[in-house]
């Protein structure tokens, strides 16, 4: 295998006197699809954060590309090309898919020293984007209220294949969709992953993790507790590994000495 | 399942209502009130609608961004009283004079697009910095902008407005008088920044989803504080245009404009959620509350029936909303 999109090394965080992160590592390749999984507070949204620049490790390395970086905020992390995409907190329903794609990023022509949109090559750009990326969108002039869960996802996701995204973060991405539009969310995360982005996936539901996940990384109390290929695995075994009933001692240990005044 | 060609005639529509319902409206007078029906009665129409709807553009930008500014209303009285003094040479006018004497004219805009701004700027950065709430901030406004009005004309009046100014007020350009083309240009000019420009776009997208806008490296602050800029600095052209066309100020110039502009930012379709309307729309709704008080005119019935009638427009304008939005999903 060729070298990792992303590599942690002994990552860890502290909130205070709690060891939220107790030495992570962890491997993204391109093209691969990670899921996330563990507990409540077994650490994976502070995992997440660090990654995306919104926290900073208390220590240990992260090497994106091949090189040593630190984030000092989810702006640095997203210009190096890592982002996490939350559901509804990154489009403006109240204007067309078009507008949403170019977001503060328009084409414009000076005319006067004025800018003014270019909206047909902002249209031809959205539409070879999206058929690219094999979504379908009954009319990209349609404001983006009037669409789908899952057609918004879509379109958060081929926005960021398309201003250069190379590693996504989704924190729960199917909370909030039906079955049918799930199974297009799935769709869409794998031909995102085809293009060559890494994707991490924090999932609650064992089904979504094996239907798209190329590896199941399992945190609990704060250290990997189980990283498997997801087809070499089973959900019983990963079950066993967020229970943590398959790897025992220590880990239980330090949660009852943590406990003790 | 409908065609691509049938849901762009109803989105046209959609968009264009209130055009429509004017239309109406205009037609069913024409055909129901005798002698309404004339060129006089149009231009009449349309000179009336100055005011408020240079005041209603700058108010529908700041709701478009999802904010609100109750001041604009006082700020065009300022602006009004502060030409009046200066340039009116009766009443507590200083009679300023200016060689060569056309210089009056942009030298007293200037000065009304400044005053106004401050005062916009003032609220922008009371609502983004301190992170009050718009509504307060410019109800604030609205209270110590009109007691400044009073303060600095002890109550009196200034009248006769330099000929230079009062120009504007006088000719007419195609039978429509200056000042009201002055309203009209300033439609065309908003209409474009809003539709076209980054600029435009960015506020509407702020009115939507001010979390989306700024994760997506827009600069919202600063362009709030903008709106606000903007919305002071418009309504203090629509109090230049008042003075020129009352050739003076009294203190009491404009009061009542507030809520006949929003009326007819509501009207047009403008939603006061934020992130939805268009301005033309807006400059349509101004219209047809002036085609109806004109009509009322014309029948000559009290003054207060169009007040109540303002009130049941506003909320049948709401009403509509709803409607339009239920179409649309059902398009969608």
């Amino acid at each position: 295998m060729t070298e990792a999109l992303l590599k942690l090394e002994n990552i860890a965080r502290n909130f205070g006197a709690i060891q939220a992160l107790r030495g992570v590592d962890l491997e993204v390749g391109r093209g691969e699809v990670v899921a996330l999984l563990g507990d409540n507070g077994a650490g994976k949204s502070t995992l997440v954060k660090i990654i995306a620049g919104g926290l900073q490790p208390s220590s240990g390395r992260m090497i994106f590309e091949g090189m040593e970086r630190s984030f000092a905020s989810p702006a640095e992390a997203k210009a190096a090309g890592i982002e996490t995409v939350y559901q509804d907190l990154s489009l403006c329903t109240n204007v067309d898919v078009v507008a949403n794609f170019f977001m503060g990023r328009e084409i414009v022509k000076k005319y006067f020293g004025i800018p003014v949109l270019q909206e047909a090559a902002m249209y031809s750009a959205v539409e070879k984007a999206m058929a690219n990326a094999g979504t379908r969108i009954p009319s990209l002039r349609t404001n983006v209220e009037h669409l789908s869960g899952g057609q918004r996802q879509a379109i958060e996701l081929n926005r960021f294949v398309h201003w250069g995204g190379k590693l996504v973060l989704l924190d729960e991405p199917f909370a909030a969709l039906g079955v049918e539009q799930t199974r297009r969310g799935l769709d869409t995360v794998r031909r995102i992953a085809d293009q060559g982005i890494g994707v991490v996936i924090i999932t609650h539901i064992m089904a979504q993790a094996f239907q798209v996940a190329d590896r199941i990384v399992v945190i609990r109390q704060g250290v990997v507790a189980g990283n498997v290929r997801a087809a070499e695995t089973s959900p019983d075994e990963v079950v066993r590994m967020i229970t943590g009933e398959a790897l025992r001692s220590p880990a239980q240990e330090t949660r009852l000495n943590g406990r003790s005044p | 399942m409908i065609t691509p060609r049938q849901r762009a005639v109803v989105e046209f529509v959609l968009d264009n209502l209130v055009w429509f319902i004017l239309a109406f409206v205009l037609a069913i007078f024409s055909l129901a009130i005798p002698n309404f029906a004339q060129p006089g009665i149009f231009i009449n129409i349309i000179e009336q609608s100055t005011f408020v709807g240079v005041m209603a553009i700058g108010l529908a930008i700041v709701i478009i961004a999802g904010n609100m500014d109750l001041s604009v209303e006082s700020v065009a009285g300022l602006t009004a009283m502060i030409t009046g003094i200066l340039f009116c040479s009766r009443g507590i006018g200083i009679g300023l004079t200016m060689t060569p004497e056309w210089l009056v004219l942009p030298v007293s805009l200037g000065i009304a697009l400044m005053v106004g701004g401050i005062i916009g700027s003032i609220n922008g950065w009371l609502v983004v910095k301190l992170k009050m709430s718009a509504f307060i901030v410019t109800l604030a406004s609205y209270i110590w902008v009109r007691g400044m009005v009073d303060a600095i004309s002890g109550g009196r009046s200034a009248q006769d407005l330099t000929p230079a100014l009062r120009i504007m007020g006088i000719e007419t350009f195609l039978s429509i008088p200056l000042i009201a083309w002055v309203a009209i240009l300033c439609f065309v000019v908003f209409t474009f920044i809003m539709a076209k420009t980054p600029f435009g776009r960015h506020i509407t997208m702020i009115g939507g989803n001010p979390v989306a806008s700024f994760r997506a490296g827009i600069k919202v602050d600063r362009l709030i504080i903008i709106t606000f800029i903007l919305s002071g600095a418009i309504a203090g052209v629509a109090g230049w245009l008042l003075a020129i066309r009352t050739s003076g100020a009294t203190a009491n110039l404009g009061i009542g404009m507030l809520f006949r502009a929003f009326a007819a930012v509501v009207i047009g379709g403008v939603s006061l959620k934020g992130g939805i309307g268009q301005l033309p729309g807006v400059y349509a709704g101004v219209l047809l509350l002036s085609t109806i008080q004109t009509a009322m005119n014309v029948m000559a019935l009290p003054v207060h029936y169009t007040q109540m009638i303002l009130g049941a427009l506003v909320l049948a304008a709401l009403l509509l909303d709803t409607v339009k939005l239920a179409i649309r999903q059902k398009l969608a």
